[in-house]
């Protein structure tokens, strides 16, 4: 495993969606000041419509903005599958919205105004999230990409150990000889570069899981 | 002219064969009994055939009287006058037959036509009493008419769902249907008289005798509301009608009223009302929510930069070594920031100072009375009564009206809601006067709670109030129309409730 491509952790980017310029520039200048990069937007849609894979970091979404509110781009993200921690910036008393944001799974709330530490700390997390979120991402896409080089019958093979049976009952099942089915799961644990079954076992559990 | 045959003997035996049978049979009886009896008495033929004549006569009409005077007369010629069984008479018989034919064809005339007229009475006697059977049938049938209309009549009273009465030239009270009857539950006798009218509710009886007089007075219509005590001792609202019944003279004959119940109609209108009042209560918070609202948003918004710029240029100070270019940039923007800030104070401000500045001759009693009429529903709904005290002598004054009305009816609105719980009298006095020739002093007096002593030094101020949901805006608006008219506003207070008073220069 220590074969994987490190995500990277030094090009996260703070992404501002909010519509008054004041308060825009103020924050680009004081999460500046504390060494990470910004980008801002005026609109949730212009957010969408400058939006590439490869961004890293977080969201800081206003909740009310013009056009689509901060609550609907969540929801966009979300359906997409596009798991960017978000931290929602809201005036005092929207505790409807707040709850809604909530749900949807908003990283930290900041209530305007805020101190600087508040947005700072909450950043951090964010980005820190959006490391793991990163990293799982990527194993999980290395080990689709080995999944992807093995041959059906393969496959077929590899599915049955990783549920834990013998060889015999393999062979059984798949009405091979137990000479063919200890082939097979050579070949299998060579192109998987599992060390172990229990490696294997893993691999399989990462790519299963939702 | 063809004569029928039917018709000939028809005649013949009316007008021949049946009177000569009469008379032959009344002859023949008369002469079988002369016989014997001339032995006893003499001449006895004399009254005999009189009476055969008169019989025949009697029985068979003027024709058989005549043929049995004719018969008699041969008989009596034949038999009983010498010389006997001859047709000739002796000469001193002659004046006596004579006479026994007159006598008899006489006989046969009276008794004829005492018969024609017997039979005459007998059929005018006859066709009377057949009058009389008829004309008593049509009474009985219109008798039994009469008594069905009374009954379906009756039955339409007492069917009707309200409560019908009828009183008479005087006012008392003489039939209540069932409906009434059933409604206060006693004897529909015992309600007769005034009764029926000591069911009303004691506060209701007053109005009720007076328009109930009014009407007795000039004969006219008349309409009430009052509350009427039922079988089970609670009051429910009635509408209480009465028209009078004229005769031809023109006089009064009888009063019919009616009880319609309007107690489910009335606490509709009452829970309407309720309603209206809670809505707009709800309008008027939910607007200040929302304005409240909209500027803690635009305050926000700038304080919000404000902050972030002072903690970036605090920070951009204290790295090592100081950023003072980024540091300079953050402090610009602080100031900015700041003067937007104040800009939106201010545009806030003027957004609740008044837009236009109004003024106009306006009879403030005029407004006063106005408003009385548009509270009353409101004063229903607290049962509250308002007096009007309005001096005649107070003129027209320069101010905005629309305002001015606002402030009365916020000071009319306090005093109701501060009689909510007040048992004696529930009044709210308005009253206008002219002070000094200079100042209308207009006055609101309730009789409600009063006012505590640490409640009249504040209660002017912005956000103060006694009230649950009170927004503690009322009296401070009240105070800032009124100083904007460069008039006074104050208040005092006794046991008996709180006044308010407002003042406006005549000149202004």
């Amino acid at each position: 495993m220590n074969s994987e491509p490190a995500p990277d952790t030094q090009n996260q980017t703070a992404f501002i969606v909010e519509d008054d310029p004041s308060i825009c520039e103020a924050l680009c200048d004081l999460i500046d000041s504390a060494g990470m990069s910004t980008q801002h937007y005026s609109s949730a849609e212009a957010f969408l419509d400058a939006w590439t894979p490869d961004m890293a970091g977080c969201l800081v979404l206003d909740v009310r903005l013009p056009g689509m509110s901060g609550i609907e781009l969540q929801g966009i993200l979300t359906e997409a599958g596009l798991s960017f921690p978000i931290i929602m910036m809201t005036a005092h008393g929207d505790v409807p919205m707040v709850r809604k944001a909530m749900k949807a799974g908003a990283v930290e709330f900041l209530t305007k105004p805020f101190q600087d530490d508040e947005l700072l700390q909450a950043l951090e997390q964010a980005f820190s999230r959006d490391r793991a979120l990163r990293t799982a991402k990527t194993l999980e896409n290395s080990i689709l990409g080995r999944v992807g080089t093995l041959t059906p019958r393969e496959r077929q093979v590899m599915e049955l150990v990783t549920t834990g049976i013998t060889n015999k009952e393999i062979a059984d099942s798949l009405d091979l000889s137990l000479v063919t089915v200890k082939l097979y799961r050579g070949q299998v644990m060579g192109k998987m570069q599992a060390n172990s079954l229990a490696d294997l076992v893993k691999m399989s559990e990462r790519i299963k899981a939702p | 002219m063809g004569v029928d045959p039917d018709r000939i003997s028809n005649w013949l035996v009316a007008f021949v064969v049946r009177p000569f049978a009469i008379a032959v049979f009344f002859v023949f009886l008369a002469l079988l009994w002369t016989f014997p009896l001339q032995h006893v008495i003499a001449y006895p033929f004399v009254f005999l055939f009189f009476g055969a004549i008169m019989c025949s006569a009697w029985f068979g009409g003027y024709t058989a009287g005549s043929m049995a005077v004719v018969l008699s007369s041969i008989v009596v010629t034949f038999f009983f006058v010498p010389p006997f069984y001859s047709m000739s008479i002796a000469r001193e018989f002659r004046s006596y037959v004579a006479a026994f034919a007159l006598c008899a064809m006489a006989i046969a005339m009276v008794s004829s036509s005492r018969r024609h007229s017997e039979t005459a009475v007998k059929v005018a006697r006859d066709q009377l009493e057949i009058r009389v059977q008829e004309r008593t049938a049509e009474l009985q049938r219109s008798n039994h008419e009469i008594a069905e209309r009374e009954r379906q009549l009756r039955l339409l009273t007492e069917a009707i769902p309200q409560q019908i009465w009828q009183a008479d030239a005087g006012g008392r009270v003489q039939y209540c249907n069932g409906n009434l009857v059933e409604y206060m539950g006693i004897n529909p006798n015992e309600l007769r008289g005034d009764v029926l009218f000591t069911f009303l509710h004691p506060e209701d009886a007053a109005p009720f005798f007076q328009s109930w007089e009014e009407a007795r007075r000039v004969n006219g219509k008349f309409e009430v509301q009052a509350r009427v005590r039922g079988v089970n001792d609670a009051y429910r609202w009635f509408l209480i009608r009465s028209n009078p019944q004229f005769a031809e003279s023109g006089e009064v004959l009888c009063w019919y009223g009616v009880y319609i119940d309007v107690e489910d109609q009335r606490r509709a209108q009452q829970e309407l009302l309720v309603a209206q009042d809670d809505l707009a209560r709800l309008s008027r918070t939910l607007s200040m929510a929302e304005m409240a609202a909209s500027i803690a948003h635009e305050l926000n918004q700038p304080l919000t930069a404000l902050v972030a710029d002072a903690h970036a240029c605090r920070r951009w100070l204290n790295v090592e070594p100081a950023n003072m270019e980024r540091a300079v940039a953050s402090s610009e923007r602080i100031v900015r920031e700041s003067t937007r800030a104040s800009e939106v104070v201010s545009r806030i401000r003027s957004l609740f100072s008044k837009s236009a500045y109004v003024r106009e001759a306006t009879d403030i009693n005029h407004l006063i009375e106005d408003l009385a009429r548009l509270l009353r529903d409101e004063a229903l709904r607290h049962e509250v009564s308002i007096k009007l005290r309005l001096s005649r002598d107070v003129p027209f004054i320069m101010v905005d009206p629309v305002q001015i009305r606002q402030v009365i009816l916020n000071l009319a609105t306090n005093g109701m809601e501060a009689m909510e719980k007040t048992v004696g009298i529930r009044e709210l006095e308005i009253s206008s006067e002219i002070l000094r020739a200079r100042e209308v002093v207009v006055t609101v007096r309730d009789h409600g709670v009063g006012l505590a002593e640490q409640t009249m030094s504040k209660m002017f101020n912005p956000f103060f109030s006694t009230k649950l949901e009170g927004t503690g805006m009322g009296l401070a608006i009240c105070r800032s129309i009124i100083e904007a008219h460069d008039g006074r506003i104050w208040a005092d207070a006794s046991d008996c409730g709180a006044a308010f008073h407002f003042s406006l220069g005549v000149n202004t």
